[in-house]
């Protein structure tokens, strides 16, 4: 498939097949690709960069799934650094961001599979959160939580879903795809749940009115296609309940996990990564360069591979820096704005659900 | 006083007709010049037994003269792939030929069919033989090498036709020069380069009419004629030829055939003001267009560009303009180590990491036994050339940098690329001598090329600012002039990211490009953001990867008489090195070994060949070693 013939597809909003997928990450030329993917980023968004005011809390480290991707899980509690946040430690840290003046407007929460916790501490922390600042959102738990929650509690996966809904939860994180691949999952991630009930998890919290976002690891053991065929299913599940925000591709790193020969992707290829994902997806409103994961520089450049969202002011990111990120931890909203205009685009503050977070004059936002 | 008439010896071939047509019409130096016509062989003669002034001589008469001589800059007769008229012509291949008939009208062309044979393995007898006799004595295992424009008809005659110009650059990667005019020192009067350019200019805006002319009163095919002038033949002797005729000389000396290897001096060239560019305005994308396809941007048109062109319109323009220079696909890189020989300074610059007061305790000046340690390395690993930078340390004078040189030399088959334009003014000013002296003695102990460093931003405003200390704009670019002027080819560089606007880097970009139209010195620009010290946040508003890509791509617009742009992967990182490839650069630098400076500002990239060479191939590019020429190895 040539890249014209492709080209010409998008041009006419057509959406790609496979075949393209698989073309548009084989191409030499990945300026082209860019370029591409550019322009309907640029269709969508103009110009326009979001990032949101966001706090990151993991409530445990403690994880029964032992997946060899994975560079922040302790198997026991008795583990040396093995821990479980206090719901007061974990509201401790919004409260302080609050008080220091800081409007966060989301806090992510997600965490290891730890066997010994009540379901009562997670809607408690929950509950705990929106106690403290009603209006925030909560994007908590991803799907391979919710579904070890199923398992674990005995409840089904709605249940658990509106459970924690009533108790303050309003979108679910993107977490736990890793590659929706049942060959990948059992070499990188066996015990984790099956790419199916990922997405049933996804299609059951898209039922009960809640967004979430959706992601991809890549850079582990996975071919091209395999890439191009989870863009697909996450299209798929898409056109079915149009509840996905975000796509969020995630660069596997590689520091202390059982995964440790494999090298960290090239910045090139998570900015082809970031712009065939914008070109397949012609369904997902929109495509996140997560500065955590990509580095600054990359992410920054990204914006111009297809990507219209930076994430958030991110205080306190584990997982990756245990995986041997060298970003800092924590942006300050000024910071972010910068970078964005740095590479010539317009930074636009976005609440959860894209919605403004603070008034936009004309097109000079924040 | 009535000045003597200048005496010229051209070659007879309708290659040259172009380069007399003003002088042989009186439309230029009327009464100034006379003019004979004589196969290329008898032009050298001519010029080295004093009967002419000036000869259009072949390049390996220049090597081979034994006397010093001058080249006359911008003018030459060479090409950048199929010439069409030096053949090696046969009825069986060139791997077959026992012998090679050589036509006695040539000689840098007899030169490069030995070059070649011996590239292929292939070591037959010469014998010479008179140019019109050569077609008639080609046969079973005897090839013969024949020149001009006998090539026309002779061509179609042989089963086996090889086209040494086009030989040369698929395995060199440079353009191939058969001629330029050359004389002695001191031949030419004030004003005399400038008709002879004159001269060319008024023959290139002729050349179809030459060519239809010329085919009719010898009965060639007149399209043939036309291509031949207009394609096949190249009379710009800009930085690419004299990088492949230093090439030339270099392999003539390594193979034997040459008793040494002159550098290619020149004599001065008037600095002729061009005319202001004035046009009508255009579109932006008519800019891009037209630079794209090597049209000259103006300044204001530069601004233009880097205010309101997007990204990957910059971009997509720079990428054609790099491949109409390099069609062939390549991205070069070279395998150096960058030696620090000093980290005393004296200039204190503010961006720097690297330094330290002279006197300091800490100082360290690598000793010889140091030193050779890292050159034995070098060598060990590949490499094939030291890039010597230090800090101003004024404890090493001129006899310090002649020790380590020929010290170098005498030990180490590696080539020097030494000394920015600050380290040789610092020189110059210790020892109290004329810059060019400087270079002269650098030259005679060893040097090879010169380092565009510490051009920064061009500007003496911004200067004052970051480097006070450091020489001015002036001194800097004449520095680069005489070390052009001697036969050194140099890089230029371009830091940015100090807070300067459009004008400041397109007023850079500018100041390279009229050096370059005088000199054809440099032989490619490399530019970086600045790397800010110790910082966790190095992204300031202007080095982002962005900002990078689109001065990158500016760059290979503006200057479209720099053959080579080189992306910095060691500070911008191999990723948009990659992404560079696309935006104009097409060279991939330099698998370093050691980079003190930029690591100790937090750069910290780190490539080896082999890894260079999967990033070239991953970006869809074939990797190619070089040297300083840019030749391929």
């Amino acid at each position: 498939m040539s890249l014209a013939a492709i080209a010409s597809k998008v041009g006419a909003g057509e959406p790609l097949s496979l075949a393209d997928g698989l073309a548009l990450f084989q191409h030499p030329n990945l300026v082209e690709v860019g370029a591409l993917a550019n322009q309907v980023r640029e269709r969508l968004h103009g110009s326009r960069t979001y990032f949101n005011r966001n706090l990151h809390i993991n409530p445990t480290n403690v994880c029964v799934s032992a997946c060899k991707l994975c560079s922040f899980s302790r198997r026991s509690a008795h583990d040396a650094g093995a821990f479980v946040l206090g719901i007061d430690e974990a509201v401790g840290k919004l409260r302080a961001r609050l008080a220091a003046g800081d409007r966060v407007t989301e806090v992510h929460i997600v965490g290891g599979l730890h066997d010994g916790l009540p379901f009562a501490y997670f809607t408690g922390l929950l509950l705990a959160l929106k106690a403290v600042a009603p209006g925030i959102a909560i994007k908590a738990f991803s799907a391979v939580e919710i579904f070890f929650f199923h398992r674990l509690y005995g409840m089904s996966i709605e249940e658990v879903l509106r459970r924690l809904q009533s108790a303050g939860l309003d979108s679910l994180p993107g977490g736990g795809a890793e590659i929706l691949s049942p060959r990948v999952r059992k070499a990188i991630c066996p015990n984790k749940c099956e790419a199916d009930e990922w997405l049933e998890v996804h299609r059951t919290a898209h039922r009960l009115g809640m967004k979430s976002n959706c992601t991809m690891l890549f850079g582990t053991v996975e071919t091209l296609a395999e890439r191009a065929e989870h863009l697909l299913r996450l299209r798929d599940l898409q056109a079915e309940t149009g509840g996905f925000l975000a796509f969020i591709p995630l660069p596997f790193h590689p520091e202390n996990n059982a995964l440790g020969d494999k090298r960290v992707p090239t910045a090139a290829e998570s900015l082809r990564t970031l712009a065939v994902a914008r070109l397949l997806l012609d369904n997902v409103p929109h495509i996140k360069a997560y500065w955590v994961s990509l580095g600054l520089a990359t992410a920054q450049t990204g914006l111009w591979f297809g990507a219209d969202d930076f994430d958030g002011t991110v205080s306190e990111e584990k997982i990756y820096h245990q995986a041997g990120a060298q970003t800092p931890q924590a942006l300050a909203p000024g910071e972010i704005a910068r970078i964005i205009r740095a590479a010539g685009r317009i930074p636009v503050e976005r609440d959860t659900f894209y919605g403004l977070a603070s008034p936009v004059a004309g097109e000079e936002a924040v | 006083m009535k000045v003597r008439r200048l005496r010229l010896s051209a070659v007879s071939f309708l290659n040259t007709r172009p380069i007399t047509y003003g002088i042989e019409r009186g439309l230029v130096g009327q009464g100034r010049f006379d003019i004979q016509f004589d196969f290329p062989s008898r032009c050298a003669a001519a010029v080295e037994s004093g009967e002419v002034d000036l000869g259009l001589m072949p390049i390996a008469s220049y090597a081979t003269a034994g006397e010093e001589l001058r080249i006359v800059p911008g003018i030459a007769i060479a090409s950048r792939g199929p010439v069409r008229t030096v053949l090696l012509l046969g009825e069986v291949p060139w791997e077959e030929m026992e012998t090679i008939v050589l036509d006695e009208a040539s000689r840098t062309s007899q030169v490069l069919v030995r070059l070649l044979s011996r590239e292929r393995g292939v070591l037959p007898r010469y014998e010479p033989a008179e140019h019109d006799r050569i077609p008639q004595l080609v046969g079973g295992r005897r090839g013969g090498l024949l020149i001009g424009d006998l090539c026309f008809s002779a061509s179609e005659h042989f089963a086996h036709v090889y086209d040494l110009g086009a030989e040369w650059t698929e395995r060199v990667g440079l353009p191939s020069v058969n001629a330029a005019w050359i004389g002695r020192p001191d031949a030419l009067a004030p004003g005399d380069v400038a008709l002879l350019q004159e001269s060319l200019a008024l023959g290139l805006d002729h050349r179809e009419e030459i060519a239809r002319t010329w085919a009719e009163e010898n009965r060639i095919e007149a399209e043939v004629c036309v291509r031949y002038l207009t394609q096949n033949i190249h009379y710009e002797l800009g930085a690419s030829e004299l990088c492949g005729a230093a090439a030339f000389i270099e392999r003539g000396y390594a193979a034997g055939l040459f008793g040494a290897k002159p550098a290619l001096r020149f004599y001065a060239r008037e600095a002729r003001p061009r005319p202001p560019m004035v046009r009508a305005p255009r579109s932006l994308d008519g800019l891009l267009s037209d630079a794209a396809a090597g049209g000259r941007l103006s300044f204001d048109e530069g601004v233009r560009l880097h205010e309101s062109a997007s990204l990957y319109d910059l971009g997509r323009a720079a990428d054609a303009r790099r491949k109409s220079l390099h069609p062939h696909g390549v991205v070069t890189y070279i395998i150096d180590r960058n030696v620090n020989y000093t980290d005393a300074c004296t200039t204190a610059c503010q961006f720097c990491n690297f330094h330290r007061p002279p006197g300091d305790s800490r100082v360290h000046t690598l000793t010889c036994d140091e030193l050779a340690v890292k050159l034995q390395e070098t060598v060990d690993l590949g490499g094939i050339q030291v890039l010597l930078q230090g800090g101003i340390n004024p404890e090493l004078g001129l006899d310090y940098f002649e020790d380590l040189f020929r010290f170098m030399k005498a030990n180490f088959p590696l080539a020097i690329h030494g000394l920015s334009p600050e380290e040789i003014r610092q020189l110059a000013e210790r020892e109290n001598l004329p810059i060019p002296a400087v270079l002269e003695r650098l030259v005679a102990a060893g040097l090879d090329s010169v380092p565009g460093g510490g051009a920064e931003i061009l500007d003496d405003e911004i200067r004052r600012r970051i480097s006070p200390r450091k020489c001015s704009v002036a001194i800097w670019l004449e520095v680069m002039r005489q070390a052009h002027r001697i036969g050194l080819r140099t890089t230029a560089t371009m830091v940015f990211g100090f807070g300067e606007q459009a004008a400041h880097l397109v007023g850079h970009l500018d100041k390279l490009r009229a050096l370059q139209d005088e000199t054809a010195g440099f032989t490619a620009f490399i530019c970086w953001s600045f790397q800010a010290e110790g910082t966790k946040l190095p992204l300031r508003g202007d080095t982002s990867a962005t900002r990078y890509l689109r001065n990158l791509a500016l760059a290979r617009l503006y200057l479209d008489n720099f053959p080579n742009v080189q992306v910095s992967w060691v500070t911008m990182g191999p990723a948009i090195g990659q992404v560079g490839l696309r935006f104009g650069g097409n060279d991939f630098g330099s698998a370093m070994i050691e980079e003190n400076v930029v690591a100790q500002a937090g750069a910290v990239f780190k490539l080896s060949a082999a890894e260079i060479e999967g990033y070239v191939r991953r970006a869809g590019f074939t990797p190619r070693r070089r040297n300083m020429r840019y030749e391929w190895l």
